[in-house]
């Protein structure tokens, strides 16, 4: 089958899937604006050069999560998803069941704006929504839990649409089977689909509550346990499939082992999820020896599939250049097209996913997770995620897939490359120094660490480091999403049509013949490290003359 | 078998098993996993099933369109 770039592909759309996929970027990239703009305000709270009053700190902080966390990955990865589908799993790429798709759009529209008001006006709930805090003002509880349920249905419609599109091209097709892309956006979709049920049951009883048609939720917690689950095992699911589907067109050619063992990749992620979920719950103090034990063997798998990805991803990349003739021990990775601005935050995004990666298998010891899960090191490692992994390849595939919509790049060309590494760096400092205040118990939601002069001397220093650091990380993120929402109002050079290709069939022997050792020595490393840094938290905990328990994050 | 249907029905049997466990084994004890675990199954069984019709309208097609007249 001919294989047009995801942007070429996206120019032969109709007109107004395209306006709906520029309204969901759109809206994508002005929640990150928003959610930035109160990341950096709480930024700097937490180092002590602003202070507002305390209700209001908390407010930024839920407006901060609920913004970033939610609405601008749910934007993104719709509109991801929507563009990869129709790139993909169309001949001619048009949307099937379109009104769902911008009902759904419509509805994430109205929940981020009920969240925020429900956040400006009532009592700040913080992203997890504790009904706990709103019992005072159940009124003002209702508008935030709705926006929630808005997010969940509308998800759930976009969802719909995208599969509906991928099956309308498999009957085109005479039923052939889907791409790999195209299988990978079907399985992303079903685990959107299911997120939104797991949303429903965390918020719906709150919402009824709230609303006084119901009894006050009694198991919110456990919910948002399964949901938050399903919170990590999505983006990056969809951050895998934007690096394979990126990489297939920076190369012109799918993985090395074929478009079925792709697809087994993109299942793992779903066989992956239920089994590996038992480890949330390590803080519930009811559960059975037995159940931590296996969560914490279980906890081990989870990051299996996004290895397998990086894997068959890297190994693909690295045989193709050296069969091209590039030589020495790293002479492929100049092959990668570095001109592009997605392959610079592409770069970030994967040497963020090894650092966090490697925290995260800290936190998840059954040992550990209760002395560190109340404290910075969770933002710490988790913004390695969210915004080094996560944001970074959401707005490349944005940055990617723009000329296809409007005919025009993204403007500022050399800003938006170097901008990837300026996020980079104050990543670093700012979830190095979080990890080292996580290990001394620096507390993660509190916005003032003083106590009165109480707290260690380190804390104040650390809280200045991160507080300086977040700052200059959610300026430049702001800066790439408002360069980006340049690029959709067509401030950016005329782009040039990119060639169609046409796909050579997987396995290729010539290719084959060549050793890729880069990925799995790079896997192997990270294993090590994965090790040491487990260690050396255990040997810091030992040494430390407290008990200390958490409530989960 | 269709590859992909073949997928989405494996990832149900996983998911089906999963909800069970969490429903039905003491020592778990957790409803609201198993709620979520068990609608999971169910949107991979419909899944599934929809991509089996779309499968066999597409064949429905092809035989007619072959069909003398």
């Amino acid at each position: 089958m001919e294989h047009l770039e995801i942007s070429a592909a996206l120019a032969r759309a109709p007109a107004r899937d395209k306006a709906l996929l520029k309204s969901l970027f759109a809206a994508a990239l002005a929640t990150l604006a928003a959610g930035v703009v109160a990341g950096a305000l709480v930024a700097l709270t937490r180092g002590g050069a602003t202070a507002p009053a305390p209700e209001n700190g908390y407010r930024l902080l839920t407006s901060h999560g609920v913004s970033a966390f939610f609405f601008w990955l749910y934007f993104a990865q719709a509109a991801l998803l929507l563009a990869l589908v129709m790139a993909h799993g169309r001949a001619r790429p048009a949307l099937a069941l379109r009104a769902f798709a911008w009902l759904g759009g419509a509805l994430m529209l109205a929940g981020f704006a009920a969240t925020q008001a429900g956040t400006w006006l009532g009592a700040p709930l913080l992203y997890d929504g504790e009904p706990d805090l709103a019992q005072d003002d159940r009124d003002h509880a209702l508008l935030f839990y709705a926006g929630y349920l808005g997010l969940a249905l509308g998800l759930a419609c976009i969802a719909l649409s995208a599969i509906a599109t991928a099956i309308a091209g498999k009957a085109e097709r005479g039923g052939a089977p889907w791409s790999a892309v195209t299988f990978g956006a079907v399985a992303w979709a079903g685990l959107i689909l299911v997120s939104g049920v797991a949303m429903l049951n965390t918020f719906l009883p709150a919402v009824l509550w709230a609303a006084g048609a119901g009894a006050p939720p009694t198991d919110h917690s456990t919910g948002w346990h399964i949901l938050f689950h399903n919170l990590h095992y999505l983006p990056l699911m969809g951050t895998v499939l934007v690096w394979y589907a990126l990489a297939r067109d920076y190369v012109g050619a799918g993985s090395l082992f074929g478009e079925r063992f792709s697809k087994l990749v993109f299942a793992l992620y779903l066989i992956f999820v239920p089994p590996t979920s038992l480890y949330h719950m390590f803080l519930e103090p009811g559960l059975a020896p037995l159940v931590r034990a296996l969560g914490s063997v279980l906890s081990l798998f989870v990051g299996v599939p996004t290895i397998a990805a990086f894997l068959v991803i890297v190994i693909s990349l690295e045989a193709r250049a050296r069969a091209a003739g590039r030589r020495g021990a790293f002479g492929w990775a100049r092959a990668l097209p570095w001109g592009q601005p997605a392959a610079d935050a592409l770069a970030i995004a994967v040497l963020s996913l090894a650092l966090g990666g490697t925290f995260s298998f800290v936190l998840i010891q059954e040992k550990l997770a209760g002395l560190l899960s109340d404290t910075f090191f969770v933002p710490a490692y988790f913004h390695f995620l969210t915004v080094g992994t996560v944001s970074l390849t959401l707005l490349a595939g944005i940055a990617h897939a723009m000329p296809g919509l409007g005919g025009h790049a993204p403007p500022l060309r050399r800003l938006l490359r170097a901008l990837p590494y300026a996020i980079g760096a104050a990543l670093l400092v700012f979830a190095l120094a979080g990890v080292v205040g996580g290990l001394t118990g620096l507390p993660r939601r509190a916005l003032d660490v003083s106590y009165d002069g109480q707290a260690p001397a380190l804390w104040r220093t650390i809280s200045i480091v991160v507080g300086a650091a977040g700052a200059v990380m959610a300026t430049a993120v702001l800066a790439y999403a408002l360069i980006l929402l340049g690029g959709l109002a067509r401030l950016g050079a005329r782009a040039a049509a990119p060639p169609a290709r046409a796909i050579a069939p997987p396995p290729e022997r010539a290719v084959v013949r060549y050793s890729a050792w880069s990925a799995p020595a790079s896997v192997a490393v990270l294993i090590l490290a994965i090790y040491a840094a487990t260690a050396l938290a255990f040997e810091l905990m030992h040494a430390l003359p407290v008990l200390a328990s958490g409530s989960g994050h | 078998m269709d590859e992909d249907v073949l997928a989405l029905a494996i990832v149900f049997a996983v998911w089906a098993l999963l909800a069970a466990a969490y429903a039905l084994v003491p020592m778990f004890d957790m409803p609201a996993a198993a709620r979520v675990w068990g609608a999971g199954a169910a949107v991979f069984l419909a899944l599934a099933l929809w991509v089996l019709v779309s499968i066999g309208k597409a064949a429905r097609g092809r035989r007619g369109a072959r069909a003398p007249r």
